[in-house]
């Protein structure tokens, strides 16, 4: 039992232990890759608005050349001839609009004749199938005077040597007519971008061109992207990818109507996570586990073991078969309650058993009483002694006398209705018994007496010898059919009083003595009795004695039997003498 | 004169009965007593009575065996049961048994008187039934072709010389055996031996008592050797026989 609770407590242990620490893994995890993400959102999303504004300034300042004097006065002059100082004025024109701001490349006018200008003299590698795609073209002038961004013009317009650029693409209208006079792509170096993207260089972040091209920052990025399947229709996206050893969160956001993605690359394991609270976690159940160890201590001092205890003490007294209180050492608590409720209730029990056994006594003294006036044994006496008046009156000495020894008879036989009488008075029934039955069989027995002196007035319970005597005649010597003795003899042996009856009757077989001497029930009921009044094996009498003897002794063992079969049968009771 | 036997093992029980009771006057007389059921068995046929007194508390054979047994060897006999009142209720138990009556000892004379009446009243009704027939009256002989010279009283003496340790050995046992009316085989055994049935049956089994007491043999287990139980009884048999107490015999 107690072994079974400890077993139990250490599941409970092991269990929230293993649970603590897969939540304690999971919460981290999922910690882990909620904060990344959240901080890669908050990084794109500065970011992005970042550029996208500085973009929107370009725009604005795209806006300004588009609409400056010399450049328009370039675009429109079709037909007029185009020479250096037409060239140097449009191009000075230009970078006036252009010097307070830092990062603009160039700006190329083109003339819907294919005559085009740039504001600069660096080296650029242009591809005219692109610039001239009328469909490219179409795509700035749906803007409706609107701008286009663009990664190195979609391949049209890029630097031999330098950055990538972004594009800003617009269609020029005439003022005065709103008619189409030409295109500006203004180029921005992507230079422009480093700055921002330095102020978070803990990271592995990159802004690239949807063709795949490293605008800025980290150039491992562009490589993690690659195979990436990213739908541009989410405003941020989110990928575990796996790079080398390290898993990393791959988080891309486009800018707003540009062919630009941000990308943020974030091992997951530099995840911030908050470890304070796992400790605080881990020191509670550290305090709760403990707090079941002593509770499991708690409970087997304080219940396991005053329980089985109590058990161990239950069983003892039901093996014992009697009813006792329990005297064991247990702490005060409910357990102790129950010892004591439940010696109380010992208690109670016994209280009834002693009250239904004085019960039970008084009715036995009431029917004992009852059947003596029955008797009447004044009425009894006195009618023998009238008849025998009448009988020696009438001469009949003999008849005298056997009235007279009934008279005696009855009298030692009710003793007053006492329990115990004394060996003499005892005697004396046998003998006024021995002498009438003589009188009914005639000279069938003889009887003897080796009484020590010193027994006489042992008092013994009443009526333990006669039954034997009457036993003896009847199952032993009447059955024989000769001139029969009885001995009774008693001595003190020890301190113990002896008392046997001896007879020269037809014995026992020892299989009936070992019946006779049973505890068991002998049967004597009527209906066994049936075939065999006088049957031998009908010794209940002797039976019924001997168990008197015994339950008035409180002892098995104060009775013997020796026989053997056609010559004696001796019945001995030893029993402690008491005198008074 | 209606025959009465009186069957009780004390003595005094038997005495008190035979003089306290005014038998003459109800056309009566005891014929016999008998000290327990085997004794009775033995002599009934010697004591032919119309009615037993029986008391059920007797050791070897009580009354309620010994009713048994004559029932059904003598289905005329009237039975009275006379009991202790310790022994009463029991004794009610047995009213399967065609007993006459039931008496409670100690015994009242008024009412042994109206039951003695009783039992006149149907011994008469049966005379007049069948006045030619008493119960152990003047049976006629059913078969007289078996008479065979003695060959019949030779049967039965080896008959009884080979069966007298059964102790339900007696002259109407041994007549049912033979086919015979008890009186009937009687008197043949007589005619044809010269000799007394019951006397011969005892001869047997008292010649075999002497041999088992010359033997040592205890007395009480001699007695159920030969047929005879009662060892109280056997003892008186073999008194009359040898003259001499078993004892003095054994040695």
């Amino acid at each position: 039992m107690v072994s079974g609770l400890r077993i139990i407590m250490l599941l409970i242990v092991l269990l929230l232990s293993v649970s603590f620490f897969v939540s304690v893994f999971y919460i981290v995890n999922k910690e882990r890759r909620e904060n990344i993400t959240r901080e890669a959102v908050t990084t794109l999303n500065t970011l992005s608005e970042s550029i996208s504004s500085d973009i929107e300034r370009y725009k604005e300042i795209s806006r300004l050349v588009m609409m400056d004097d010399g450049l328009v006065t370039f675009l429109k002059a079709t037909g007029t001839p185009v020479d250096a100082v037409f060239i140097n004025d449009t191009r000075s024109s230009i970078m006036r609009v252009l010097n307070p701001t830092t990062m603009v490349d160039s700006v190329f006018g083109f003339r819907d004749d294919g005559i085009y200008i740039v504001s600069n003299r660096n080296r650029y590698s242009m591809d005219f199938s692109i610039i001239n795609d009328p469909e490219w073209k179409q795509a700035i002038e749906d803007q409706k005077g609107g701008a286009v961004i663009s990664v190195n013009a979609d391949g049209g317009i890029s630097r031999v040597v330098g950055r990538p650029l972004v594009s800003i693409g617009r269609t020029v209208y005439d003022v005065n007519t709103q008619q189409r006079i030409g295109m500006i792509i203004m180029n921005i170096s992507s230079a422009f971008m480093d700055k921002k993207l330095i102020s978070i260089s803990d990271k592995k972040i990159a802004v690239i061109g949807t063709d795949g091209t490293l605008l800025s920052g980290n150039d491992s990025v562009p490589a993690l992207l690659c195979g990436l399947d990213i739908n541009i229709s989410e405003d941020i996206v989110h990928r575990e990818i796996k790079d080398g050893n390290t898993n990393l969160l791959l988080s891309i956001k486009q800018l707003p109507q540009m062919p630009i993605y941000i990308a943020v690359a974030t091992p997951i394991e530099n995840g911030f996570v908050m470890y304070g609270t796992i400790y605080v976690l881990l020191g509670l159940l550290l305090v709760f586990m403990f707090a079941i160890a002593v509770a499991g201590m708690y409970i087997t001092r304080y219940i396991t073991k005053p329980v089985s205890d109590l058990t161990r003490a239950l069983d003892e007294t039901t093996e014992k078969g009697t009813l006792k209180q329990i005297d064991i050492d247990i702490p005060e608590n409910e357990i102790s309650v129950l010892k004591d409720s439940y010696n109380g209730m010992v208690e109670r029990v016994n209280n009834l058993f002693d009250k239904v056994l004085d019960n039970e006594k008084a009715i036995r003294r009431a029917e004992m009483r009852m059947l003596h006036e029955q008797i009447k044994p004044h009425f009894l006496y006195n009618s023998l002694e009238t008849i025998g008046y009448l009988a020696m009156e009438a001469g009949a000495e003999d008849v005298h006398k056997a009235l007279e020894t009934l008279g005696s008879f009855y009298r030692n036989f009710l003793s007053k209705g006492e329990r115990e009488i004394t060996l003499k008075t005892e005697l004396n029934i046998i003998k006024d018994y021995l002498a009438l039955q003589k009188l009914r069989y005639g000279d069938i027995l003889t009887d003897e007496y080796d009484i020590a002196e010193d027994t006489l007035n042992c008092r013994i319970p009443k009526l333990i010898l006669q039954p034997i005597v009457e036993n003896s005649i009847y199952h032993g010597i009447r059955l024989k059919g000769e001139m029969g003795l009885i001995r009774i003899s008693s001595r003190f042996v020890d301190g113990l009083l002896h008392l046997s009856v001896y007879d020269t009757g037809i014995g026992m077989p020892q299989e009936q003595i070992d019946e006779i001497l049973s505890k068991k029930q002998y049967n004597g009921d009527t209906d066994s009795a049936f075939a065999d009044i006088y049957d031998t094996s009908d010794s209940f009498g002797l039976w019924g004695t001997i168990e008197r003897v015994r339950g008035f002794c409180e002892n098995d063992d104060v009775v013997s039997i020796r026989s053997e079969q056609g010559e004696f049968t001796e019945v001995e009771f030893v029993i402690k003498p008491r005198t008074r | 004169m209606y025959r009465v036997m009186l069957i009780d093992d004390e003595l005094p029980v038997r005495k008190l009965m035979l003089s306290s009771i005014d038998w003459a006057s109800l056309d009566m007389e005891v014929v016999g007593e008998a000290a327990s059921g085997i004794e009775a068995i033995n002599v009934i046929d010697d004591m032919r009575p119309d009615i037993a007194f029986v008391d059920i508390s007797m050791p070897f054979m009580n009354g309620i065996e010994f009713t048994e047994v004559a029932t059904k060897n003598y289905p005329e006999l009237i039975i009275i049961i006379m009991t202790a009142f310790d022994k009463f209720e029991y004794a009610r138990k047995c009213v399967s048994l065609p007993v006459f009556d039931y008496m409670l000892k100690p015994m009242v004379r008024t009412e042994v008187t109206d039951t003695l009446l009783r039992a006149k009243a149907r011994l008469d009704a049966r005379l007049g039934d069948r006045s030619k027939s008493l119960v152990f009256g003047s049976a006629a002989p059913q078969d007289d072709s078996a008479d065979e010279g003695g060959s019949v009283s030779e049967q039965i003496m080896r008959y009884i010389e080979a069966n007298y340790t059964d102790s339900c050995v007696n002259l109407t046992s041994v007549a049912q055996q033979f086919g015979f009316s008890s009186s009937y085989l009687s008197r043949k055994f007589k005619q044809e031996t010269g000799r007394n049935f019951l006397e011969y049956l005892t001869e047997c089994r008292m010649k075999k008592a002497i041999e088992l007491a010359e033997n040592n043999v205890k007395m009480y287990k001699a007695s159920a050797a030969v047929g005879i139980p009662d060892p109280n009884y056997f003892g008186r048999c073999f008194k009359k026989f040898t003259g001499k107490g078993y004892s003095e015999y054994v040695r």
